[in-house]
């Protein structure tokens, strides 16, 4: 387990360098200034955005204020996705800094969900961490926690973090892995957003399943066509019972699927 | 460390070198500039006509200075109250890592008892197949001799029968 903190540690202080703008029909006061800020990974557009907020709000009359949105060239960027899953997603392929446009009016009902106060995406967050409880150990560990244990788990401090994260990542020896691997396939390629489905750890034989084997077996296309590893190079795949270690965002080979391990 | 774990480390060693390391210094420098031109504003906006000067330090001087510092020591307390929370947790963990050697010790110790009690009784169980062994030479030799008794009695037999 002390290995899996240092890649842990390593996925948590991902940072995405990134520029805000108001989009410019919205611009009513006077000119805004873009605004950068180094966007960690692992956390909530909406949840680290308040100075972005702040520095916009006063370029906009307060009559034309509504709920703020963020858009990445035309495409709503949905704050219930981690940011470094949005950014893989839309915009792996952009020059950095990552440009994303701020909105404060005509809010894209059809493509998000309102998000009104913070307490919104903590309970988010904890419903992804409970769902992935129960299918690593039906629930068990995250029912046993108290509720000050879950607010640690929602600190921005990784040591705080990881101190109770490790309780969710332990399983008894003689049970050999979790139940379940929690995961998500994030595409954007599809009609369907994500693909989600039960994974054991191990086969019926008793080998350990890599994310290799995951990925074959629910989108293959990531391992076969484009992003096959190449002829003479090595490709390390993790087992996928410390894949469920990394509750971090991660990118497959595929490109334009995100994996991301809840 | 196993293989895949050196592979997604350099993996991701390898996209913050492109992605965050490139834009970190700058971000920051500019953070730095803007919490000062805020300061600097503020400073200018409350006192924007009424400038005294005394010893060659202007108002505006000694507030600006006034305000640096204030923001400075609140970054730094903000700095001690993480470290201590830091401390904390390592505490927490030490204490938990103490936990696994304490149980990991009991563990050895039980296998080593396991092992002790599985020695003697293979020390019993030599000495047993020892002691038998000797029980079947014996009970071999007691049988060749009877054997031969056996022979010498129908021996005589057959003598007894002739006369």
């Amino acid at each position: 387990m002390a290995d899996d903190k240092d890649v842990l540690r390593d996925v948590w202080f991902g940072r995405i360098p990134t520029c805000f703008a108001l989009y410019q029909d919205e611009v009513t006061e006077k000119e805004a200034e873009p605004f950068y800020l180094l966007l960690p990974r692992v956390s909530y557009l909406t949840l680290v955005t308040d100075k972005v907020k702040k520095h916009f709000l006063k370029a906009v009359k307060p009559e034309d204020v509504e709920e703020i949105w963020f858009e990445y060239e035309g495409t709503p960027l949905k704050w219930h996705y981690p940011i470094g899953v949005l950014f893989d997603l839309h915009a792996s392929n952009t020059v950095l800094p990552w440009s994303i446009t701020v909105h404060f009016k005509n809010f894209p009902e059809r493509d998000l969900l309102h998000c009104l106060s913070n307490s919104v995406i903590e309970a988010h967050f904890m419903s992804c961490i409970k769902e992935a409880d129960a299918l690593k150990h039906k629930s068990q560990v995250i029912n046993d926690m108290q509720k000050k244990d879950h607010k640690q788990l929602w600190m921005d401090k990784f040591d705080q973090f990881w101190a109770m994260n490790r309780k969710l990542m332990e399983y008894p020896t003689e049970e050999g892995g979790f139940r379940y691997i929690p995961f998500r396939i994030y595409q954007t390629m599809s009609d369907r957003p994500f693909i989600q489905k039960l994974f054991r750890p191990v086969s019926p034989e008793g080998h350990t399943h890599t994310l290799g084997g995951l990925l074959k077996e629910m989108y293959p296309a990531a391992i076969t066509h484009d992003a096959g590893p190449k002829q003479g190079s090595v490709c390390y795949f993790p087992p996928a019972s410390s894949l469920a270690c990394m509750p971090g965002p991660r990118l497959c080979a595929a490109g334009r699927a995100v994996l991301r391990c809840q | 460390m196993e293989n895949w774990r050196c592979h997604v480390r350099a993996e991701l060693i390898r996209r913050d070198g492109s992605q965050k390391d490139p834009y970190a210094g700058v971000f920051r420098s500019l953070f730095q500039l803007q919490d000062q031109c805020e300061i600097r504003q503020h400073i200018w906006e409350d006192v924007q006509s009424q400038s005294l000067e005394q010893d060659g330090i202007t108002f505006v001087d000694l507030h600006r200075w006034l305000r640096e510092s204030e923001h400075l020591s609140k970054k730094l307390s903000q700095t001690v109250s993480d470290l201590t929370c830091v401390l904390y947790f390592k505490e927490a963990e030490i204490q938990y890592w103490q936990s696994q050697v304490c149980r990991y010790r009991q563990e050895a110790l039980s296998l080593a008892r396991g092992s002790n009690t599985m020695r003697a009784t293979l020390n019993q169980l030599e000495f047993t197949v020892e002691r038998q062994a000797k029980e079947l030479a014996a009970l071999q030799k007691e049988h060749t001799r009877l054997r031969e008794g056996m022979v010498e009695a129908w021996k005589e037999k057959g003598e007894l029968l002739q006369r």
